[in-house]
């Protein structure tokens, strides 16, 4: 939502291009994201299990309502001189916008991947998921490197929101509704590489267009949900994954 | 304090409290019904998500089957309100065990993400209902009346509260706790822990639908996103840990506590009271993890290096 917002904020008032005021929006999101790991959740990162999800739900309401302030209630909407071209291609008709959406976000989840996979950060990344103690013997300072690691998450939400704006209208509140979304694509698609979210993704994409072609849109969120529910019971690991 | 004597307190609080519609104004009974109410969905919360240490978030579920049921009897066939709270808690029960059987089965993390799939799946299942008035909802019949809305919500509250406490001295209830601390250790020790899990999502469930079904019979309104708010979930949730989840009185007084400052923010700041309350809940939780229960216990012995401590043996 904030990623979109700067999108927004960018092209209106700098006449920046979406796609140029994309690593911007990163850049900003990634030091929210680095500041609220290292400064508050980082102060409950070991208590009960429960606490960091209230604790970001918590922080969630603070962020939608300053947003709401901030940027007023209204729907917004990012428009640049190529929003409506589109092209054709063997009879289908390809909107040239979403075609550069998909393919940012396509390069954006490939580059995690390969950061998460070859770089040095990416494996500090890898070993504290799998043992603090040990990820810490080996000399990763974890405050740093969780902060880090939710930076980039945030980042990438960031460009994410950057490309909804492009596709999609926003408001203060379309944050949570998306939250649900990529808790089920995640899962579904399998948590022990970050390239499975791409499966997942397209899976669960495909899969509501077609629902709601086939049996009406208002039964989207039964199939996409269900289909969550289902992957958790019969495969916990998601569908690619081999471990819970 | 002898046992007896904290009873009889008790008593005369719930007592005192019974008597509000009779001196108080219109806003405090009305904000009365939404605090008991709120505690009675806390506290059923604290059966499966305190004692079991399974963190649901398919308690909205059951509240809004129990809305739907009292609607859907009384707006579609009529029926008076009893008729559809029992129909109301038949459905929240038949959905927890049938689908408590299949997702107790996952733990942690994964067993919130599922119930919270379970909600969005409830709602959009219920918005392209026929009989359950679609997106649209349901308009219930008028009734006025808040005093008895008032002491209806009061009783469910003391009887929930009375079943947790059975619960906290019961052998039932020590099976559940022996599952939240260790699943495996309390089979080996011979507790039936799918049979005790599902219990215990089943309990909850009762209470929770009847709790949708007064609420929506009092509002006389009903819609698919109000009454599977998953918002309302994560809100008995941080009422239950505010106050302390697992104790027997800790998620009442959570929700009294929690749903007075949001009522004084709405009045004071109205703007800006939703950020003020995401401020509380994110103080309350870096300064005091375990609830307010765990504070009062232990700030006897640490005073005001209580609140260090604990972000000392949180933090990383």
């Amino acid at each position: 939502m904030l990623g979109a917002y700067a999108c927004y904020y960018l092209f209106t008032g700098l006449g920046l291009d979406p796609f140029a005021a994309l690593p911007v929006a990163m850049a900003l999101l990634f030091c929210l994201g680095y500041v609220i790991q290292r400064y508050v959740l980082n102060l409950v990162i070991r208590g009960p299990m429960f606490n960091t999800l209230l604790i970001t739900f918590g922080l969630e309401v603070v962020i939608t309502y300053v947003a709401q302030i901030a940027f007023s209630a209204d729907f917004r909407t990012v428009n640049p001189s190529y929003a409506g071209a589109n092209f054709n291609f063997f009879g289908a008709t390809v909107p040239l916008a979403r075609l550069l959406a998909f393919g940012v976000a396509l390069g954006l989840t490939f580059g995690l991947w390969l950061f998460l996979e070859h770089t040095r950060i990416g494996r500090a990344i890898r070993a504290t998921a799998q043992n603090l103690i040990g990820a810490r013997l080996y000399g990763v300072n974890p405050r740093h490197l969780y902060a880090l690691t939710f930076g980039i998450g945030a980042a990438l939400a960031g460009a994410a929101g950057t490309l909804y704006g492009v596709v999609s209208q926003i408001n203060p509140y379309i944050g949570s509704g998306l939250t649900g979304k990529s808790f089920a694509i995640a899962i579904i698609g399998g948590l022990d590489k970050s390239i499975y979210v791409l499966a997942g993704g397209l899976f669960l994409g495909i899969v509501e267009a077609m629902t709601a072609l086939y049996i009406g849109p208002t039964y989207t969120d039964v199939v996409s949900f269900g289909i969550l529910v289902l992957v958790l019971i019969v495969r916990p690991t998601g569908l690619l994954g081999r471990t819970a | 304090v002898k046992f007896s004597t904290k009873l009889a307190l008790a008593g005369v609080g719930i007592a005192l409290v019974a008597t509000v519609p009779w001196w108080g104004s219109a806003v405090l009974v009305q904000f009365g019904i939404n605090a008991l109410i709120l505690a009675t969905l806390a506290q059923s919360w604290n059966i499966i998500g305190g004692y079991t240490g399974y963190p649901s978030f398919g308690n909205s579920v059951f509240y809004g089957l129990g809305g739907y049921g009292v609607a859907i009897a009384m707006v579609q066939y009529g029926l008076p309100f009893p008729a559809g709270l029992a129909i109301g808690i038949s459905l929240a029960v038949g959905f927890a065990i049938l689908l408590g059987l299949p997702v107790l089965r996952l733990r942690g993390h994964y067993f919130a993400i599922a119930t919270l799939g379970l909600a969005e799946v409830m709602t959009a299942i219920v918005s392209n209902l026929e009989i359950a008035g679609r997106n649209v909802g349901l308009i219930l019949p008028l009734v006025k009346g808040d005093a008895l809305f008032f002491e209806l919500s009061l009783i469910l509250l003391v009887v929930t509260t009375l079943a947790v406490m059975w619960i906290s001295r019961s052998r039932f209830g020590f099976g559940l706790i022996a599952i939240r601390e260790n699943e495996q250790a309390a089979a080996v020790m011979g507790v039936n822990t799918t049979l005790y899990k599902i219990l215990a999502f089943a309990l909850c469930s009762v209470f929770s639908a009847v709790a949708g079904g007064i609420h929506a019979y009092w509002i006389t309104y009903l819609d698919p996103g109000s009454a599977f708010d998953v918002a309302l979930n994560v809100k008995m949730i941080i009422m239950a840990v505010f106050g302390g989840p697992g104790t027997i009185f800790g998620p009442v007084l959570g929700a009294f506590v929690l749903s007075a400052i949001s009522e004084i923010l709405a009045t004071k700041v109205t703007s800006l009271a939703s950020v003020f309350f995401g401020i509380v809940i994110v103080a309350a939780i870096v300064f005091m993890p375990r609830g307010f229960a765990d504070l009062v216990r232990r700030f006897r012995q640490s005073g005001w290096r209580y609140f260090q401590e604990n972000i000392r043996t949180y933090r990383v």
